[in-house]
C-alpha cells in the first residue's frame, strides 16, 4: 500500500515525523517499509500492510491511526471519528438476495453534477500513489477508497429507469451463462464482456434485470458514468471476502476494490464512506445528495475480549503492570475496562479493527507498542535430547560411509517432466510429475559430471542420493525414502568396471548396517528403499559427532569450457611432489584451475611425476595459444630447476 | 592413485549441523510426508480455505483422482507442527527440517523446491524471551561467532503474536557481517493449533520458528544462486 507523506499528515497533524522517521516506526511496531520515493514532488512511503491488518490498513486514515497509536498521540482529524448523520431518500430501494453475501447496501443519491478534471490536488495525490486521475467522478471514488478504506462505486442514474418513483437495486447471484458488460480496464479502450457461472454476485437493475456491476469486483457499462453525466447514484457496500475473492480470481479481475473485500472491512464502514464521497462530490463537481438508502440487515459488533495480565506478561516474557497493559491497548482506540482484581482487563476493538478477536490479538497489539526489543533473552538449558531420530542417525551413517569411499552427495530435483505422477497445476512443464525414483536423476548427474572430472581432479564420478520418492496407491500419494549411488570411470556411458564400484559400495553399505540390502542395480546406479531399511534396524542410542568444517566461501562456477595439459617430468630422487608441483604453479596465472598429480614412479634414483593442469577462465573462453604460452612458462621453469621434461 | 573423500552436501551437513546443536538443548528431529494432505498443510495450521493467507504461498496440486483426501507437495514444513501436536503432549520441543516446494517461477533467489526447519516448543510458560534466547544460541553456535537477534511485528497464521525475526553477524569477513538480514517468520504457537490438538492452550503456551536452510547456505557460504543447490553438479558440492 503506497501512502503519501503529507496525506497521512493531514490526519495525524504536526506531530508527524519525517518520512525517515515514519518508516523505522512503523518497521519496528507495525509493518515493514518496502520503499520510500519522490513522485510528483511528494514522499511516497511503500507499506507491506500484515495479511491481518488488511481489513483496515489498506488505507490512509489506517496507516494515519497506526502511527498516531505508536506516537501515543490522537489523531488531528479522524473521518472516523463520529458516526455519520446522513439524510434517508425514498428514492431508491434495494432487495438483497442473501444476507450473508451483502450484509450491508448503501446508496446515495446526487444530482446536478458535472463531470470534468478533478482539482489539481486531487489528481496530484492519486498520481503520488501511481493511479492515473480519470474524471472528478472516478477520482472521488478513488480517493475515498484510499483514504478510509471503502471501496465506493458510482453509476448514472439516468441511464436506469425509476419504477415505481425508485431506482429498483437488485443484489442476487448471477445465472449460470448470464454476461455482464464491465468497464475497460486501465489502460485498455475496450470493454470486457465476462461469462458468469452463477457464484458470482450482480448488482441489477430492477427494472430489467439487466447486471450494472459484478458486486465488490467491477463495475459495468450498463449504467456507467460517463463526461455528460448529470445525476449520479453512489453505491458503498459490504460484500462477502470470499466470494469476492473467487469472483475476482475466476476473472483475473484482483483490483484495488475487491482486494479490499476480501479481508473483510469492517460492516460500520460504507457509511463513513459516503459521507466521504459525499462531500468530496458536491465540492468538486458540484450538485447536491438528495439522500442515502442505508439497507444494514445483519449488524456485527467486535467481540469483548477478556486479556489476563498473566497471560500477557507470560506470552510476552515481559513484567508489565495491568495500567502498562491497559494504557497500550487503549492507545490502539479499543475500549478497556480493569477488572477490580486488577489481573484481567476486558478490551474491545474499534469498529474498523475486525482483527482483534482473541486474547493472543490483543496481548500482540501490546508486544508490539510496547517493543519487542524491550524482550529479554532467556538462555535455553542444556539437556540432551530424549530421543535419537533414527532417518537422521542412519542417514548420516551412510553419508560417511560413502564419503569415505570417494562418493560424493547430491541433491537433485523431485519433479520430471514425464513419469506416473502427474502434479494438477505446474506452472512449468520441466515439473509436470514427481520423481518415482533417484536413479533418473543420478544417470544424468553422472553423464554431465565426467566431463568436469579434469577441473574436479576426479579420474571418475561417484555420487550418491538419499531423498524421497513417490508412488501411488488406490487412494493416496504414498512416499519413501530412498538411496541411490552411482559410478562412471569412462566418458562414453556405463563400463564394466563402473559396475564393480558400486557393487564393492554396495557390499560395504550392507556390511555398515549389518543387513542384506535389496538393491536394483541397472547401468552402473544401484538404488534401495531406505526407509524398509531404517524401519528394520537396531534403535539408535546416540548420534554420531559431526565433523565441523573449515569456514569456506563459495566460488561461483566459470560457465566457459576449461582446458587440459599434462606434464611429466625426471627430477632427482627425494624432492617431493609438493616441492615440484609449487615451481610449475608459479608462472601459471590466475587462468590455473588447479593442478592434480596423477602419475608417480622411482626408478634408477630419479622419480617421475606427472601432473595435470587446468585452465579456465571465468569471463571468455580460452584458446589453445593462451594456454601454450603458459604451458611455455612452467616448461621453462621446469628446466630452470634442470628438471628432464619427459 | 588413492580416491579422494566425497564431499557432503552442503544442505545435509546444515541439517547435520542445525540437528547437533538443538539436539544439546533438548530438541528432538521430527518429520512429516513430503506429500502432506491439504488438511495438515493448511486448515490445521489455522490457513482456512479461500483465506486471502493462502495466497501467501502457491500450491502443487496432486490429482483429484489419485487421492481419496485433497493432497499437495508440502509448501512449508509447518504440517509438522499439527502433526507433532496432535500425537504429544507438552513439554515438545522439536526441529523439523524438511523439503518444501512451491508452485513458482525460479530464479536466483527462489527454487520450486527448498529446505526448511521447523522448531516448535511448547510447555508452561514459555514466552517470546525463550524464542529469543533460543535463536541467539542457535545463530552463534551456527555461524560461529558473535550475533544479535532482532524482533519486528510479522504476520503468519499459526502464530499470535507474529515475528519476523533479522540476525546481524558481528565478526567475520561475509558479506552479510554488520547488516541486519530478515531471516525468518516465527512466533507464539496459534492457541487454535493447541485447541485443535487436545492442548490446554490456558495452561500450555509456545514458540514456533520456520526458516529456509538454502538461505542459511547463502549467508553462510557466500553461495548467491539457490538453484546451484539442485544441479547435482560437482564443481558445486566439491567446494564444500
Amino acid at each position: 500500500m503506497k501512502v503519501v507523506h503529507s496525506w497521512l499528515k493531514e490526519y495525524v497533524g504536526e506531530k508527524l515525523p519525517d518520512a525517515r522517521t515514519v518508516e523505522d516506526l512503523l518497521n519496528f511496531h507495525a509493518f515493514e517499509i518496502e520503499g520510500v520515493e519522490q513522485v510528483e514532488g511528494e514522499t511516497v512511503i511503500d507499506v507491506d500492510v500484515l495479511p491481518n491488518r488488511s481489513s483496515d490498513c489498506f488505507s490512509h486514515r489506517g496507516i494515519a491511526r497506526e502511527l498516531a497509536t505508536i506516537l501515543d498521540t490522537p489523531l488531528d482529524k479522524d473521518p472516523l471519528a463520529d458516526s455519520p448523520q446522513l439524510d434517508a431518500t425514498d428514492e431508491i430501494s434495494v432487495s438483497i438476495e442473501d444476507v450473508a453475501a451483502c450484509p450491508r447496501f448503501t446508496a446515495s443519491l446526487i444530482t446536478g453534477i458535472q463531470v470534468k478534471e478533478s482539482p489539481d490536488w486531487l489528481q496530484k495525490k492519486l498520481k503520488a500513489i501511481g493511479q492515473r486521475p480519470i474524471n472528478n467522478i472516478v477520482d472521488a471514488t478513488n480517493y475515498v477508497m484510499y483514504a478510509i478504506g471503502q471501496p465506493v462505486h458510482a453509476y448514472d442514474a439516468d441511464l436506469f429507469p425509476k419504477v415505481d418513483g425508485k431506482w429498483q437495486f437488485v443484489v442476487r447471484y448471477a445465472t449460470a451463462g448470464e454476461t455482464v458488460s464491465l468497464l475497460a480496464e486501465g489502460g485498455k479502450d475496450e470493454d470486457r464482456v465476462v461469462e458468469l457461472n452463477g457464484t458470482e454476485l450482480l448488482i441489477v437493475d430492477g427494472s430489467s434485470n439487466t447486471p450494472i456491476s459484478l458486486a465488490g469486483v467491477k463495475g459495468g457499462r450498463y449504467a456507467g458514468v460517463h463526461a455528460e453525466s448529470k445525476n449520479i447514484i453512489i453505491e458503498a457496500a459490504h460484500f462477502h471476502p470470499t466470494i469476492t475473492r473467487k469472483t475476482a480470481r475466476r476473472l483475473g479481475i484482483v483490483i484495488d476494490a475487491s482486494k479490499r473485500f476480501e479481508n473483510e472491512p469492517s460492516r460500520e464502514l460504507p457509511v463513513y464512506g459516503q459521507a466521504e464521497i459525499i462531500a468530496l462530490i458536491e465540492d468538486i463537481a458540484g450538485g447536491r445528495c438528495a439522500g442515502v438508502l442505508d439497507e444494514y440487515l445483519e449488524k456485527t459488533t467486535n467481540p469483548k475480549v477478556e486479556v489476563t495480565l498473566q497471560k500477557t506478561n507470560s506470552l510476552l516474557g515481559l513484567q508489565l503492570s495491568i495500567d502498562e497493559v491497559a494504557h497500550i491497548i487503549k492507545r490502539t482506540g479499543c475500549s478497556v475496562e480493569v477488572a477490580p482484581d486488577a489481573g484481567t482487563l476486558t478490551a474491545q476493538g474499534p469498529f474498523e479493527r475486525t482483527d482483534l478477536n482473541i486474547e493472543e490479538d490483543f496481548i500482540e497489539e501490546v508486544g508490539r507498542l510496547y517493543g519487542f526489543d524491550k524482550i529479554t533473552s532467556v538462555v535455553p538449558t542444556v539437556t540432551k535430547s530424549a530421543t535419537i531420530n533414527a532417518k537422521q542417525y542412519y542417514t548420516e551413517k551412510i553419508r560417511h560411509c560413502l564419503l569415505g569411499l570417494g562418493f560424493s552427495e547430491v541433491v537433485t530435483t523431485s519433479f520430471h517432466k514425464k513419469g506416473k505422477i502427474q502434479l494438477q497445476n505446474s506452472l512449468a512443464s520441466d515439473k509436470s510429475y514427481v520423481r518415482a525414483n533417484l536413479s533418473k536423476n543420478l544417470h544424468q548427474v553422472l553423464d554431465m559430471n565426467f566431463s568436469h572430472t579434469d577441473m574436479l581432479g576426479l579420474r571418475d564420478v561417484r555420487v550418491f542420493e538419499i531423498g524421497t520418492v513417490f508412488s501411488k496407491s488406490d487412494t493416496a500419494i504414498t512416499e519413501h525414502l530412498s538411496l541411490a549411488l552411482g559410478v562412471r570411470t569412462k566418458g562414453n556411458g556405463f563400463t564394466a568396471p563402473d559396475e564393480r564400484i558400486v557393487v564393492a559400495a554396495c557390499d560395504t553399505l550392507e556390511e555398515l548396517l549389518s543387513a542384506s540390502l535389496a538393491w536394483e542395480k541397472e547401468k552402473g546406479v544401484a538404488e534401495l528403499n531406505l526407509s524398509h531399511v531404517i524401519e528394520h534396524a537396531p534403535a539408535p542410542t546416540e548420534y554420531d559427532a559431526v565433523p565441523s568444517k573449515s569456514p569456506m566461501r563459495y566460488q561461483a562456477v566459470s560457465q566457459y569450457p576449461a582446458i587440459s595439459r599434462d606434464i611429466a617430468l625426471w627430477v632427482s630422487e627425494g624432492v617431493s611432489a609438493k616441492a615440484v608441483e609449487k615451481v610449475l604453479n608459479a608462472p601459471t596465472g590466475d587462468l590455473r584451475l588447479r593442478t592434480d598429480l596423477f602419475d608417480e614412479f622411482t626408478k634408477e634414483g630419479k622419480t617421475s611425476y606427472a601432473f595435470r593442469l587446468v585452465f579456465q577462465a571465468a569471463d571468455r573462453t580460452l584458446t589453445d595459444e593462451e594456454v601454450a604460452k603458459i604451458m611455455e612458462n612452467v616448461y621453462q621453469a621446469a628446466r630452470a630447476n634442470a628438471w628432464e621434461v619427459r | 592413485m588413492q580416491i579422494p573423500d566425497g564431499h557432503q552436501h552442503p544442505l545435509t551437513h546444515m541439517i547435520a549441523e542445525i540437528n547437533d546443536i538443538f539436539a544439546k538443548i533438548g530438541f528432538e528431529f521430527a518429520e512429516g510426508p513430503e506429500a502432506e494432505l491439504e488438511q495438515y498443510n493448511f486448515d490445521r495450521v489455522n490457513v482456512p480455505k479461500e483465506h486471502p493467507s493462502r495466497d501467501m504461498q502457491d500450491t502443487f496440486w496432486f490429482k483429484a483422482k489419485d487421492v481419496a483426501e485433497p493432497t499437495v507437495l508440502r509448501t512449508h514444513t509447518s504440517p509438522v507442527q499439527a502433526r507433532v501436536l496432535e500425537q504429544n503432549q507438552p513439554p515438545i520441543k522439536i526441529i523439523a527440517p524438511g523439503k518444501v516446494f512451491r508452485n513458482e517461477a525460479t530464479d536466483a533467489t527462489h527454487e520450486a523446491q527448498f529446505y526448511q526447519f521447523e522448531g516448535l516448543y511448547v510447555d508452561e510458560g514459555v514466552s517470546l524471551g525463550h524464542l529469543k534466547g533460543t535463536l541467539e544460541y542457535f545463530f552463534s553456535e551456527f555461524f560461529s561467532g558473535k550475533i544479535e537477534v532482532r524482533f519486528r511485528p510479522g504476520f503468519f497464521p499459526f502464530v499470535e503474536p507474529g515475528i519476523e525475526v533479522d540476525m546481524k553477524l558481528l565478526e567475520g569477513d561475509s558479506k552479510l557481517a554488520g547488516k541486519w538480514i530478515e531471516v525468518m517468520g516465527a512466533g507464539m504457537v496459534h492457541p487454535n493449533l493447541l485447541t485443535a490438538a487436545g492442548i490446554d492452550s490456558k495452561k500450555y503456551s509456545g514458540f514456533a520458528f520456520g526458516m529456509g536452510i538454502d538461505r542459511l547456505g547463502v549467508m553462510k557460504y557466500g553461495v548467491e544462486d539457490v538453484r546451484d543447490f539442485y544441479t547435482g553438479d560437482l564443481r558445486f558440492v566439491n567446494q564444500f
